[in-house]
């Protein structure tokens, strides 16, 4: 697709979306057309971090208005073929589409593309996007709400009347907190769009293979738009279609999940869910130590759009050359959808054209240099208050500390490791039963300063080899001072 | 406006900071000029927002005024991607100063190639082009593609482009490839980088550092025109992507300028990143008619000894091409000619001469005419 904006009077084109003709104050006309001549070809033998697969073949396409574009490709073409993106024809089909701008209309054009997917104004739409933490747009943790808006725009010229936006943040997190400073909730604040709270909501039971998971009723009476950020996850590889599905249960089935080791009950969760479309936002995406802030914003400008949330996972980590995370395969050999990009109906971008190394997130680190997670799968909140921790203690010197989290820990995880601490009642179990004595251990029910005092205490005594009454009096204390300093 | 003075250092690899290579090319300059720093009253200096050369010195114009240890010049810094050499040169004749020095550097070397590539790139459509894989090998590729099926020339008149600038750099002690013997042979087998440029048609990135000293004082040499142009960044969007309008207009504005007329001109420094880059640039500048500057290069036209000797330097092909210093680098080497001090490259005629500095494609072109008035 190349879209042009073009004055009233035909003299000026610009390829940036203008409101308005500078020159005469008047208006301005969309130019796009779907059709291209190819006009001039390159093979590029140069490799840059952008484009790190070489070689490769730059086409400069020309339309029907003279508008011209330059595609990259792995395919060769022939000076004066035609270059056309022809739309799906399976339904499994993964959409990618690099945004040029317009996010409006390359969604809509996404959206045209699939096979055989309709909306149609009598649906009842539930639009699911990633909130899990208050955090800035810009900062690629939540969902675009420019997305949301272009969404919204498509379904309200498509006459759907029922809509809702529904999400709830990551265990421990406020969800309007996040949603308001993520410019969520101002978006369908002005769609008059009601945002659901799912922590809230009301549950529904169904079962998998044994595993109860209390969803939120809404995803049985609504068709489902699954919005979520594409980016790495430092637990379980990468966060997109499939992992954003969690937050529609519970807090309860959340922490049972990841009791059970979330790689093998979200799969579950999906069989249990009805079908949905994903449009995987990675308009910003991002990648290093994601899902929190803590990741880095990837500038990736593009869309994954598909009805198979597997297929659009794989299809992601294979884009930002990442290992295929072990739920996706799982999810794959329980018949959810298609892992195997090799097979899997690709339209829009050539998936070998955009590969790029995205920074996998290290599932070791934290922010803290000497503070090193032993990750068992630990639920969303452990995770994220562990993380949070040891944020807290940066610039503070010591020496080494594991931080061991979650119930899914292994003896291999743990040896050759010292100076372990444990933190949450599943991790804190879980080495009892390895008979392993951690340096000490943190319950998760504690208040915050008291957490950070008691590892703040194991990491600058290099010789410590337990807490003691006197470490635990001083966290109590610090807690009692941190809560007077809060209240003057 | 006149040049009193210039400078600059060899064209290469070098371990000097860019602030160190900036001093080097203005003591040379200052001693060209035989003038005193004092007597300055504006520094224009030109670098670019390299960001992976390892110095992480982005507010330049302090770091310069550190280490020249000026009581209270003013510096200000100019970006213009290749042409901030010539768009500093721009600015000094617009100055309202008597003395204004010019200084352009880059540090290009301590990056491996593909960080060079990707810091390049940063200058070029971020959503067109650089997510399209449009390196400034590929945008000049497709652009020469285009003039190549256009006007039936071929890769080996970029060949001869090419080693006509190599031999002329051969004699150039301040070129990257100075006595560096390069063959047809070795152009003709280069590997292919973006098809139909080989590695011979594109110019070398080097570390570097040029300056000039301008005045309003008359000396023997005089800026006769100083044009610069602005146009769209992609080159794809351009009507004729075979002509750059920047080059047309930048080089019609400083010839009106100047009272002269192509035929005038003597030799020329010409933008050579890419050795299309210089067949195009005959016809912008009204050396050549469309579609015929192949005729000048199969001739010989614009060899050593032709009629129109382009690129004595060596060009950014062979002297090399260290971003924002080559635009003041140029105007090192018309100076040069014209004062008679180019020992073995040195041209019998030289009373004036055209400076022809691009960043981007064609999206900014400065041309500057010198003439030689004195002596």
């Amino acid at each position: 697709m190349i879209i042009r904006w073009v004055s009233e009077d035909g003299k000026r084109k610009w390829m940036y979306p203008i409101s308005r003709d500078i020159h005469t104050k008047g208006k301005i006309v969309k130019q796009i057309s779907r059709k291209a001549k190819v006009i001039g070809i390159t093979k590029v033998n140069i490799p840059s971090p952008l484009h790190p697969i070489i070689p490769y073949f730059i086409l400069l396409l020309e339309d029907e208005y003279g508008n011209r574009m330059p595609k990259k490709t792995m395919k060769e073409r022939k000076i004066g073929e035609t270059y056309e993106i022809k739309p799906a024809k399976s339904d499994g089909a993964v959409i990618i589409t690099k945004i040029k701008y317009d996010m409006e209309e390359y969604l809509k054009e996404s959206l045209n593309l699939l096979h055989r997917y309709k909306i149609s104004q009598e649906d009842k739409i539930l639009i699911k996007p990633t909130i899990i933490e208050p955090a800035y747009s810009y900062q690629a943790t939540n969902t675009n709400p420019n997305l949301l808006d272009a969404l919204l725009n498509i379904l309200k010229e498509k006459g759907v009347k029922d809509i809702i936006v529904a999400e709830q943040s990551m265990l421990g997190n406020d969800t309007i907190e996040a949603a308001k400073k993520s410019e969520i909730l101002d978006v369908c604040k002005k769609h008059g769009i009601n945002f659901v709270d799912l922590a809230k909501a009301e549950y529904t039971q169904k079962e998998y293979e044994g595993f109860k998971f209390n969803i939120a009723k809404g995803f049985f009476e609504r068709k489902i738009i699954n919005l979520p950020v594409m980016k790495t996850n430092s637990q379980i590889g990468i966060s997109g279609s499939i992992e954003n599905m969690v937050r529609v249960t519970d807090a309860d089935t959340q922490k049972r999940m990841f009791a059970e080791d979330i790689e093998k009950t979200l799969p579950k969760l999906l069989k249990a869910l009805p079908g949905f479309l994903t449009i995987g936002d990675a308009t910003l995406g991002m990648h290093a130590q994601g899902p929190t802030s803590l990741g880095e914003p990837a500038f990736l400008n593009m869309l994954f759009v598909s009805t198979d949330p597997v297929a659009l996972d794989a299809v992601f980590a294979e884009m930002g050359m990442l290992d295929l995370p072990a739920y996706v395969k799982e999810a794959s050999s329980i018949g959810i959808g298609n892992a195997n990009t090799k097979t899997i109906e690709i339209v829009g971008e050539d998936l070998e054209a955009i590969k790029l190394n995205l920074l996998a997130a290290d599932k070791n680190a934290s922010a803290h240099q000497k503070i090193k997670l032993i990750d068992g799968k630990a639920n969303p909140y452990v995770f994220n208050s562990a993380l949070q921790m040891a944020s807290k203690l940066i610039g503070l010197l010591g020496e080494e500390v594991n931080l061991a989290i979650g119930s899914q820990i292994t003896q291999d995880m743990l040896n050759g490791k010292s100076r372990i601490v444990a933190y949450g009642a599943e991790a804190i179990e879980k080495l009892r039963e390895f008979g392993v004595s951690p340096v000490a251990e943190i319950p998760e029910d504690i208040d915050g300063t008291e957490k950070i005092m008691l590892l703040k205490s194991v990491l600058e005594n290099p010789d410590k080899k337990s807490i003691n009454i006197a470490d635990k009096l001083k966290s109590k204390i610090a807690k009692v001072g941190a809560k007077i300093k809060g209240k003057f | 406006m006149y040049i009193k003075g210039v400078g600059m250092t060899k064209f290469g690899i070098h371990t000097k900071t860019t602030q160190e290579l900036c001093y080097d090319a203005i003591s040379e300059a200052l001693e060209d000029a035989d003038m005193n720093l004092e007597e300055i009253g504006e520094i224009i200096t030109s670098k670019g927002d390299c960001s992976n050369d390892g110095e992480r010195q982005r507010l330049f114009s302090a770091v310069l005024s550190s280490i020249l240890q000026d009581k209270g010049i003013p510096i200000i810094r100019v970006v213009a991607a290749c042409s901030g050499g010539g768009a500093a040169v721009w600015n000094a004749c617009n100055s309202e100063a008597k003395n204004i020095l010019v200084v352009g550097v880059e540090k290009l070397t301590p990056l491996p190639t593909k960080l060079v590539t990707d810091d390049l790139m940063m200058a070029s459509e971020r959503v067109y082009e650089q997510t399209e894989g449009m390196n400034f090998p590929a945008q000049n590729a497709l652009i020469a593609q285009q003039y190549m099926m256009r006007y039936n020339a071929s890769p080996k008149d970029l060949a001869l482009v090419a080693l006509k600038n190599h031999e002329n750099a051969f004699n150039n002690p301040k070129a990257r490839f100075y006595q560096k013997k390069i063959t047809l042979d070795m152009i003709n087998k280069s590997p292919i980088v973006a098809s139909p440029l080989r590695l011979f048609d594109c110019s070398i990135s080097v570390d570097g550092a040029a300056a000039a000293i301008i005045t309003k004082e008359k000396t023997d040499i005089e800026i006769a025109g100083s044009a610069l142009y602005a146009d769209r960044l992609p080159a794809f969007e351009a009507q004729d992507m075979t002509s750059w309008q920047g080059s047309i207009l930048a080089a019609r504005d400083a010839y009106a300028q100047a009272g002269i007329s192509p035929k005038d001109i003597d030799f020329a420094e010409l933008h050579d990143a890419f050795t299309s880059v210089e067949l195009m640039a005959y016809e912008d500048l009204g050396f050549a008619k469309k579609g015929e500057a192949k005729h000048l290069i199969r001739k010989g036209k614009t060899c050593m000894n032709g009629e129109l000797p382009i690129n004595t330097s060596g060009g950014l092909k062979a002297k090399g091409h260290p971003i924002s210093a080559t635009g003041i680098s140029q105007i090192y080497e018309i100076t040069r000619q014209m004062r008679k001090q180019c020992g073995k490259r040195q041209l019998d005629r030289a009373r004036v001469g055209l400076a022809h500095n691009v960043g981007g494609v064609g999206s900014t072109v400065t041309v500057h005419i010198l003439k030689h008035i004195g002596g």
